[in-house]
């Protein structure tokens, strides 16, 4: 039992060391540009072949339309008709060969109005690997534009609510693939993506002992135990080197923050107070830990080193604040608010200034970014239904995410996906 | 937690307790009285660690069930024991003297107005303050297991604060 837990565990580690080593001296913010887009039009696929042929092409058209779109990068016309010419600043299309089970993608990007061809490439794969090509190409066009990949390739794994019960699911972010993961009649929630993405870090009750921390590969497969100490384990989360947890445990009598090894194993406390310490998220960088505590009454968001020194609260501009979410670059925080009813979500900057709301009505709970920080993915009761929703962080509305008519909630947003299980292509 | 950390814990939750209600009835005269579940609330919403068929019967005897035990409330965002709550704990230690057999489940329940993961924190201590209520008059505490559930098995699954009131208590479960 205890092997391919080890195994997981150092591949955990392998790949995370690699991802630490891309940190950034200088952060552009890429979305005080509120509300503004680059116009780009989607023609139809060009297809040669015959009846699959024709249905790939049909199929991408809409997955790229709607990725681009998303990205939150662009915005997508579909025709001319209706268009004035003078405004598109980007033509994208591309031409589909299927052979048999083969696919290839020739992707292009032209700029407009010259139609000069600025970005074109071949994408290879299965004929069960289409949508995956689709989103490749759309990450490499935002990749174009902005100068870093998009994050249609990424999923989102939440919880649904099954009668009493809670079950883990993952489906990739445009509700595409969406499968069950955990069938263990219990509760299973908050979810945390390890560095690759390969496993899911999650609390559960499967053992009728109280809340304990299980690991489970992404792709399906059984849950193993991390931590199941006497007491409370809870709130479990991957350092960015993927070598460590931390996580929440009641073992000494009363609820603190711990630094595991990533097997669950020689805890290490970092907090040591007689309040409510809980919700650990690490920074990018590893160095730094944001959490939930009620040290000052009610509950607020603090931040310290991840020895557990230099104690201080992120924020004074909001009321009682809980659930922080560390920005992908490390430049930003998100986090919920409590109002009479339920929670708004909000966001500042790492110094905890400039905290703004975004997410109001209903009750918006679990905040996660996406990998490239355009993105917040939250659990909303709005309209009725508890869901998956997501704000691009702009003057938009927030959009629902289709998880087929599911009670979702407890989101939490994939890495990129790392090179090797990508299609094809050259 | 050793038994005298444990007694002057007890002591010091007590205090506090009756500090609290001695304030409130400053303000208010009257402690308002929780709302009563029906009795059917009792047993139905129980989670599957509540078998009660590991209990052996013992002849000439009353089975205990979950239903006999009477929950104890609390306040938004506290795990202090209210006047009410001391006196279903009261009833509930009795029970327990009377029957010496019995072992149970304290559960942890909090109202939908905290995180996911500050109320599995607060349900545990709302455990821990009746199991410690229950030690201090003379229960042995290897009879009493505690579960936080936080706010993920809510009794009523209304969002307004009669349905708040119902789902912030530690619950009683014969195992």
């Amino acid at each position: 039992m205890k092997r391919p837990l080890v195994l997981l565990a150092v591949l955990a580690m392998v790949v995370g060391a690699l991802a630490r080593a891309q940190t950034r001296d200088v952060i552009i913010d890429i979305t005080t540009g509120a509300g503004k887009r680059i116009p780009i039009l989607c023609e139809s696929f060009q297809t040669g072949g015959d009846r699959t042929a024709r249905e790939t092409s049909v199929i991408a058209d809409t997955v790229l339309a709607n990725d681009l779109q998303r990205s939150a990068v662009f915005e997508v016309t579909r025709s001319w008709i209706g268009t004035p010419s003078g405004e598109m600043q980007a033509v994208v299309g591309g031409k589909w060969i299927v052979n048999g089970n083969t696919v290839r993608l020739q992707g292009e990007v032209r700029d407009l109005p010259a139609r000069r061809a600025i970005f074109s490439k071949e994408y290879k794969g299965t004929l069960r690997q289409r949508r995956q090509i689709v989103h490749q190409f759309a990450d490499d066009i935002v990749q174009q534009f902005t100068g870093e990949a998009g994050v249609s390739q990424t999923r989102i794994a939440f919880s649904v609510q099954e009668g009493r019960n809670k079950e883990m699911y993952v489906m990739d972010w445009d509700g595409d693939g969406l499968f069950q993961l955990t069938r263990d009649r219990s509760i299973a929630i908050s979810p945390s993506w390890s560095p690759e993405g390969s496993l899911i870090l999650f609390t559960s009750y499967r053992a009728g002992a109280g809340p304990q921390v299980y690991v489970i590969p992404s792709a399906g497969g059984k849950p193993y135990l991390v931590s199941g100490r006497a007491g409370n384990n809870t709130s479990a989360s991957y350092a960015p080197d993927g070598r460590e947890i931390a996580l929440t445990l009641s073992m000494d009598g009363n609820p603190e923050i711990y630094i595991t090894d990533a097997r669950g194993q020689s805890p290490r406390r970092i907090t040591n107070n007689r309040a409510i310490d809980t919700s650990p998220v690490w920074s990018p960088t590893g160095r730094e830990i944001a959490f939930t505590s009620d040290r000052s009454g009610g509950f607020q968001v603090y931040l310290m080193d991840r020895e557990g020194g230099n104690v201080r609260r992120l924020t004074y501009e909001v009321g009682s604040t809980d659930s922080p979410a560390w920005s992908p670059k490390g430049d930003r925080l998100a986090f919920v608010s409590r109002t009479d009813s339920g929670f708004d979500i909000y966001v500042c900057k790492a110094d905890g200034s400039n905290a703004r709301r975004v997410a109001s009505g209903g009750s918006n709970e679990n905040p996660r970014w996406s990998p490239d920080g355009r993105h917040l993915v939250f659990a909303s009761d709005r309209g009725g239904s508890r869901g998956l929703w997501v704000t691009d962080l702009d003057d938009r509305p927030p959009y629902k995410l289709n998880t087929g008519g599911r009670v979702a909630m407890s989101p939490a947003w994939s890495p990129r996906p790392s090179g090797p299980s990508s299609p094809a292509s050259h | 937690m050793n038994p005298k950390m444990r007694r002057i814990l007890v002591m010091g939750v007590l205090a506090m307790t009756m500090l609290a209600t001695g304030c409130a009835k400053k303000s208010t005269q009257a402690p308002p009285t929780p709302p009563q579940p029906p009795p059917t609330r009792d047993t139905t919403p129980t989670p599957p660690s509540s078998d009660t068929s590991s209990t052996v019967p013992t002849p000439g005897t009353k089975i205990l069930g979950s239903g006999d035990f009477a929950p104890a409330f609390f306040d938004l965002d506290s795990y202090s024991l209210r006047n009410d709550a001391r006196a279903a704990l009261d009833g509930n230690a009795k029970l327990l003297r009377d029957n010496p057999d019995t072992r149970i489940t304290v559960e942890g329940h909090c109202d939908e107005r905290g995180t996911s993961e500050y109320n599995q924190a607060l349900g545990e201590r709302r455990a821990q303050a009746a199991r410690d209520y229950l030690v201090g008059a003379g229960i042995e505490a290897g009879r009493l297991q505690i579960v936080s559930y936080g706010k993920e098995r809510p009794f009523d699954p209304g969002h307004d604060e009669a349905a708040w009131a119902q789902n912030r208590r530690a619950h009683f479960v014969v195992r």
